[in-house]
């Protein structure tokens, strides 16, 4: 429970010239971002430290967050900490309507309040959830500041790399730069045991991909965005999740195409899936409303058989322009999107949603098993 | 897509059956009428003829439409299979009618009837519904599936309990399976402990039960739902701020999981779809789970494949209308098939997401109960719940606590105010229904959190939370008692605007913080509820200029992911933006349903509510309803135009008035609860429909009205207002015994009672306050073996429009609410009836009525006099109005429209069937309640059946209740002389059964001298008529008591409650026990069902 009264005011300034006043939680300082939501109920520390959501504040429209403190994280050990998705929080800020500041949770190392105050990421809260997400679904490109009571806007308290392409007070808009050189690795590292060997290609991969596979028998290497692929030796790739514009990726899409002409199994997640569907030839567009839940339902089209998915996305692949070796494999049940492609004859698939989940549903677990029976 | 062999055949519909649950009782109530009435539509809009099965007449789903033909006919094998040889339909639904339901269709199915006739059960099959029921093969297939379950095993000496407790791992409970008041049942936290219990328990029985104590873990519960097709999708969660050790029902809610992390959500969700997916389920699916408050550990505790309490819970919820999708579903649909209603354009196939918190409170109604346990524990107690919905848990938890209580203003009601120390942490330890309050002191006086937590084995979150409201009051009290000011006005003022805000954030209503401002300002000065009423509209006032007020927001099963047109509404003061703005003005009608259901007020005021909305809606008026029962049909969002999922508080009313500008409010439907808001939505100048607030107060006012009929010269049993035991004997001398007693304050749990004797006069007048002119005590003259009789009508501007005259079979002395009532009468003399009516006008031209009312009468010989007066719409309603096929709700409805409406004659002895309505009792969970009909009304439900004449009416209605023909024995004692003689009419019928009979001495010398043959029992001595019952020798007792002499009540209780605990039928009454046995002559004639369609 928080006493709002004693603390101190925080607002939230939007692109689009509308405030919003709440009080300041986690660290006390300014921050810029692109303003984002997500509709799980649980989750927030796996949300938080996903590197998909960098360059973003992110709104919880839940209204209660923080319920159970955060999970612990020892050594930066992926295997065992689970409820994280990276060594640290990703998000620029975040935005909730009431936090718990305490955790009695018994897997909790810390409440959510003191790991944003050590990360040196600022929040706020009191905030009506409900309303900004409202403004954001029918807002396009929307960027907010979180600015606490005596603070300047000023983009300095988060330290990540394509930060430095902004002005001190502009607005940081995550898909203006490429981003894979802030979130991927900078060095390849191996992880698991196991005899088939699994070349994960880092875009700001969430932990449980990584930890997905090494439970299922894989060796895995993980490899920088720009790594020349032909260096690497693997029965099978992954491209994984990231932030911002598959457009924007640099060189990343040609260099896929030359995976594609080969025949070793190959499977995308969510940016990877965008990757992948350009490498294809097929086009990527904006979404009027982006996916950004747990309760995406999705289908395998013949068999119609469904399954619920975590999402967190605002591109998608336009289905008129799937090419012809390959074929739609996932439609989304609501707004019929594509939600997965698969070529005809060779072992490739990809899938917009997130089989490794973490947070929502574990419904799609399944693909990253087919994928690696593949190799 | 629909399964083949339901789609129509040439332009025939194909016929389904829908089993409903019967009465409402402990444990299976309104939610079942909310959950068929769903089903009923869905399946229609499937062009399905849909037949219902089900005695529960004041249901939605008994009402009468096209393609729906009713049975009001008890669900029981025997009736749905004469329901099956007839209407030839072609499969049945048993997901839709909670336990009854589902146990009569199996049955149905092991018996082969089902395959005899063809008919298919649609949904889960019998054999996946016989594995989620029989505990046995359910274990056997969580082994198969890897899904843990509590062990559990049976031992029979101290050595094998200790060994089994061994390999179980302490804390174990001890069961033992025969034994009567849970003798033998504990909790061994070790060895020692373990060998006390086992050894003292197999002392009295030859085998007990080692299990897994799975006390003080979290329970957790998810809401399935599976299509033919494999998928699978969980539509809501669910956790008990109660953790293990009360049962669910009587459990407080909170929807979603508040206090476990995404790993433990997905792990439960997973489990729970492999277990529906493994039993094969087709349809809805609860899964409950324990789980573990320290580590990952969990276990399945049950599943329940059907629709339950829970299930309607969730669909409130979350907005997902979970009943109507599986009905689709059971009908053949594949979920992506479907379309999620409430945005109309995403899939059905769909996990709702919440971006507010909502809260169960149970309703308990224990004090209507003498000598009922009032602890908390396995057996469900309580009889109706709340939902609050809010955006934080202190909003949400002050919200539900006014709601399950209209008395109560918040959690700082102050229950255990003056409790010790030692009090109050055993109620936190050994919780009863008034634990949170009790909790909330502790907190007050500044108990830490890991204390309680220590104590309750609450989540410490859900305890910070309560903390934090306590916190709030006492700095509060610290700010007021510093404050300077003068009036409550100023001390509220000078809160200043932020902390004002912050207050209301938390749930504080406006009435709570000025009787709470007085209670430290002004201590020693008496505050009526009306002054602090008056002084809280100056704080609303002020509030207004502060523009402190809530928000409206929807519900929409997707946290404002897609736009959507939602009408499922809620008020929170944790926002700053309604999510609809509201333009027309003076066009909508609100209508006030009725609450929790409760004892007294049950289904039938959600009845006449719907009716009410659906009325207004087919008007083309905005039909509003603000009602704040999970249970109920009127809340579902497609009853009306906008539906608030609110408090019916005086306040939440007014915000609501002030946002829709309504053209009017109606209160008179939904009972006696939104009908006490009257008075002062009359002074807060908001317009009430139906009668003035000036008629309704003349109708409550005991003084007013008994002058008015005194004036008109109408008869009224004589009454006073007593403020002194002087003026009490003074009465009795004039009028003699028996008197009927009703305090207006009472300690303990007696409310009314008949009084035949000084003694029991001092006794019960012992268990209220003080007499006093604050606390007055009316005492009326009881008149004893006269017949009850009530009128329900409607009435326009003083105007009778229609009366309908109905009697109860019970002489007066039976509360009406669990009285047996006959409409058309039968045993009325034209005279009495005519005098009943033409009095009913003289008071309607009295009180001006404008609407719906209900008048009771008291009958003896010619003589009538008259009890009481309701000005709204009664229990009574939907009973009338369908066996005499004049809806009085709509009625009620064009006369607050202002429709011209001409008179309604109607000849009651033209109806051609005979209604009965009967009472439902539930004492078989009410460990420790004298199970005795009186003046205080005890029942939890009704039914009402048709027959052919009286005494099918009676057999049917009966069976309904469960009174079931005797075929091991029967227990008379029948007492005073004259119910001896009465009885006697039909004593030939009681050997017609061919049961042996059982008679306490009187009875039995009575019998015997006869010339019958009886076996005589002894109240103390051996052979003791307790053991006939305990021993199984009897099926059936009859219990009349002579007097209300209190030591004869309790020597009676003792017989009657074991009765009850042996699965007895019971009847206490003796008007009853002549009427019931005269029927069952005709029980041969009732093997041709008819279907009468009301």
């Amino acid at each position: 429970m928080i006493d709002n009264l004693k603390r101190k005011k925080a607002v939230l300034e939007l692109s689009n010239g509308m405030k919003f006043e709440g009080k300041l939680i986690g660290y006390d300082g300014a921050v810029s971002g692109e303003m984002v939501f997500n509709t799980g109920m649980l989750g927030y520390s796996e949300s938080m430290s996903d590197p998909s959501y960098i360059g973003q504040i992110l709104v919880f429209s839940f209204c209660l967050i923080g319920n159970y403190g955060v999970p612990k994280l020892e050594n930066d050990n992926f295997l065992t900490a689970l409820g994280h998705e990276s060594s640290s929080i990703k998000t620029q800020g975040i935005i909730v309507s009431e936090i718990f500041d305490e955790s009695y949770h018994y897997g909790s190392m810390i409440p959510l309040e003191q790991w944003m105050i050590e990360q040196k990421v600022p929040g706020i809260a009191g905030i009506d959830t409900r309303y900004l997400v409202q403004t954001i679904r029918n807002t396009r490109n929307l960027f907010g500041w979180i600015v606490p009571e005596g603070c300047k806007k000023e983009n300095t308290i988060r330290k990540f790399p394509f930060i430095e392409n902004f002005k001190k007070d502009e607005y940081i808009d995550p898909s203006k730069f490429n981003l894979m050189p802030t979130v991927s690795t900078k060095e390849r590292k191996v992880f698991g045991t196991g005899n088939k060997k699994v070349a994960v290609v880092d875009c700001g991969v969430k932990w449980n991909i990584l930890r997905m596979l090494v439970d299922r028998g894989c060796q895995i290497e993980l490899v920088p965005w720009d790594t020349d692929f032909s260096t690497v030796e693997a029965d099978g790739w992954l491209i994984s999740n990231g932030p911002g514009d598959p457009r924007n990726t640099g060189d990343l899409v040609e260099r896929v195409k030359v995976l594609l002409k080969g025949n070793k199994p190959v499977l995308g997640i969510c940016l990877g899936h965008q990757i992948i569907s350009l490498a294809s030839g097929a086009k990527i567009k904006k979404m009027p409303y982006g996916h950004r839940s747990h309760n995406q339902p999705v289908f395998i089209i013949p068999e119609q058989k469904a399954f619920m998915t975590s999402q967190n996305h605002s591109y998608t692949v336009d289905p008129s322009t799937i090419t012809k070796d390959w074929s739609l494999w996932f439609e989304n049940a609501n707004d019929k999107g594509v939600e997965g492609i698969r070529h005809k004859t060779k072992p490739f698939m990809s899938v917009q949603f997130h089989p490794e989940a973490s947070s929502g549903p574990n419904d799609t677990a399944w693909i990253l098993s087919e994928f690696i029976e593949k190799l | 897509m629909i399964l083949n062999f339901l789609k129509p055949k040439g332009n025939k519909k194909q016929k389904v059956i829908l089993l409903g649950s019967g009465a409402l009782s402990i444990g299976q109530a309104g939610e079942f009428d909310y959950s068929g009435s769903q089903a009923v539509k869905a399946l229609q809009e499937e062009n399905l003829e849909v037949i219902v099965v089900n005695p529960n007449i004041a249901s939605v789903q008994t009402n009468k439409d096209i393609d729906k033909k009713v049975y009001l006919y008890p669900v029981t094998p025997f009736w749905v299979k004469k329901v099956i040889e007839k209407e030839k339909p072609v499969g049945i639904i048993s997901s839709f009618g909670g336990q009854t339901a589902l146990n009569c269709v199996i049955e149905l199915y092991k018996s082969g009837v089902l395959q005899k006739y063809g008919v298919e059960v649609l949904g889960t099959s019998v054999d996946s519904l016989e594995m989620s029921e029989n505990r046995d093969l359910f274990a056997a297939k969580m082994k198969e599936i890897n899904v843990p379950i509590p062990a559990s095993k049976a031992v029979s000496t101290v050595k094998e309990a200790l060994k089994v407790a061994e390999e179980i791992g302490y804390p174990v409970i001890t069961r033992s399976a025969f034994a009567l008041g849970g003798l033998g049942s504990g909790l061994a936290e070790n060895k020692e402990k373990l060998e006390q219990l086992a050894s003292a328990a197999l002392m009295s029985v030859p085998q007990i039960l080692i299990e897994k104590s799975l006390y003080g873990w979290k329970e957790i519960e998810y809401e399935v739902m599976r299509d033919r097709q494999g998928n699978c999708i969980t539509i809501c969660n669910m956790e008990n701020f109660d953790p293990m050790g009360i049962h669910t029902g009587d459990s407080i809610v909170v929807a979603p999981c508040q206090t476990i992390d995404n790993i433990e959500n997905n792990m439960l969700r997973d489990t729970a779809i492999k277990i529906v997916h493994n039993i094969g389920v087709i349809g809805e699916c609860n899964v409950q789970f324990a789980l573990s408050p320290y580590t990952k550990e969990f276990y399945v505790i049950e599943i329940n494949a059907r629709l339950s309490r829970s299930s309607a819970l969730a669909s409130k919820a979350t907005g997902y209308p979970i009943a109507y999708i599986a009905a689709k579903v059971v009908s053949g649909f594949n979920l992506l098939e479907l379309k999620n209603p409430v945005t109309q354009t995403t899939s059905a196939f769909y996990e709702p997401s919440l971006d507010y918190v909502t809260l169960k409170v149970p309703r308990w109604d224990l004090t209507k109960f003498t000598g009922v346990s009032k602890l908390l524990g396995t057996q469900m107690k309580s009889v109706g719940e709340v939902m609050a919905i809010g955006r934080n848990f202190c909003e949400i938890t002050q919200k539900a606590i006014r709601m399950v209580n209209e008395n109560d203003e918040g959690i700082t009601v102050g229950r255990f105010k003056d409790a010790t120390k030692k009090e109050l942490e055993y109620e936190i330890a050994n919780p009863t229904n008034l634990r949170l309050f009790a909790i909330y002191e502790v907190f007050k006086r500044g108990y830490s959190i890991d204390k309680i937590a220590d104590l309750s084995k609450i989540s410490r979150w859900f305890l910070a939370h309560i903390k934090h409201l306590a916190d709030t009051e006492n700095e509060l009290v610290e700010l007021i008692k510093k404050s300077k000011a003068k009036s409550v006005y100023d001390a509220f003022k000078n809160l200043g605007k932020d902390y004002i805000r912050n207050l209301k954030k938390l749930g504080f209503s406006d009435y709570q913080l000025v009787k709470f401002f007085l209670s430290i300002k002004e201590p020693n000065k008496k505050h009526t509820q009306k002054d602090i009423k008056k002084l809280s509209l100056e704080i609303r006032k002020l509030r207004k200029k502060l523009n402190i007020v809530p928000v409206v927001k929807q519900i929409d099963t997707t946290s404002a992911e897609y736009p959507t047109g939602s009408n499922y509404l809620y008020l929170s003061y944790d926002g700053t933006h309604n999510d609809i703005i509201l333009t027309k003005k003076n066009s909508g009608i609100i209508t006030l349903g009725s609450g929790s259901y409760r004892i007294g007020s049950s289904c039938e005021f959600d009845w006449c509510s719907v009716m009410t909305s659906k009325y207004f809606k087919t008007k083309r008026a905005d039909s509003i309803i603000i009602n704040c029962n999970p249970e109920t049909v009127s809340t579902d969002f497609s009853t009306s135009n906008r539906l608030y999922f609110e408090e019916l508080s005086f306040e939440r009313v007014l915000d609501i008035v002030d946002m829709e500008k309504p053209k009017g409010v109606i209160a008179c439907m939904g009972g006696q609860n939104p009908n006490n808001l009257i008075p002062s939505l009359n002074e807060a100048k908001v317009k009430i429909l139906g009668h003035s607030a000036k008629t309704v107060d003349m109708a409550e006012d005991r003084n007013k009205f008994s002058a008015l009929l005194d004036k008109m010269g109408i008869d009224q049993p004589e009454w006073i207002s007593a403020t002194s035991r002087k003026e009490i004997d003074e009465f009795i001398n004039r009028v003699g015994y028996p008197v009927l007693i009703r305090p207006s304050f009472v300690l303990s749990g007696t409310l009314m009672n008949v009084a035949g004797d000084e003694k029991s006069l001092d006794y019960f007048l012992s268990l209220t306050k003080d007499i006093s002119d604050d606390y007055p005590v009316v005492i009326s003259k009881f008149i004893l073996d006269a017949k009850e009789v009530e009128c329900d009508g409607v009435a326009k501007n003083g105007e009778v429009i229609i009366s309908l005259v109905s009697e109860h079979v019970e002489n007066a002395g039976i509360h009406s609410g669990d009285a047996t009532l006959v409409f058309p009468p039968e045993k009325l003399y034209v005279k009495t009836v005519n005098t009943i009516k033409d009095i009913v006008r003289k008071i309607a031209r009295g009180l001006n009525l404008n609407g719906p009312f209900n008048i009771q009468f008291i009958a003896k010989d010619n003589d009538v006099k008259v009890i009481e007066c309701n000005s709204r719409a009664s229990r009574s309603f939907p009973f009338i109005s369908k066996v005499s096929g004049k809806n009085l709700a709509e009625i009620s409805c064009k006369v607050m429209n202002n429709e011209k409406i001409s008179k309604i004659m109607i000849d009651e002895s033209e109806i051609p069937f005979v209604g009965m309505k009967a009472s439902m009792f539930s004492y078989q969970r009410l460990d420790g309640a004298d199970p005795v009909t009186g003046v205080e009304m005890g029942s939890t439900g009704e039914v009402g059946c048709l027959g052919k004449d009286f005494n099918q009416a009676m057999i049917l209605s009966l069976e309904a209740t469960q009174i079931k023909k005797p075929v091991k024995g029967i227990l008379v004692s029948s007492g005073r002389e004259r119910d001896k003689i009465k009885f006697m009419e039909v004593v030939e019928n009681l050997y017609k059964l061919n049961v042996p009979v059982y008679a306490t001495t009187g009875t039995a010398n009575y019998l015997r001298s006869r010339g019958y043959n009886v076996h005589l029992v002894n109240w103390t001595e051996d052979p003791k008529a307790i053991d006939v019952i305990k021993d199984g020798k009897v099926d059936f007792v009859v219990n009349i008591h002579k007097t209300f002499d209190i030591a004869e009540r309790k020597e009676n209780a003792i017989i009657r409650k074991a009765a009850i605990k042996c699965g007895c039928s019971l009847l206490t009454n003796m008007e009853k026990v002549i009427a019931y046995l005269k029927s069952l002559d005709e029980y041969d004639k009732l093997q041709d069902i008819e279907c009468i369609n009301l």
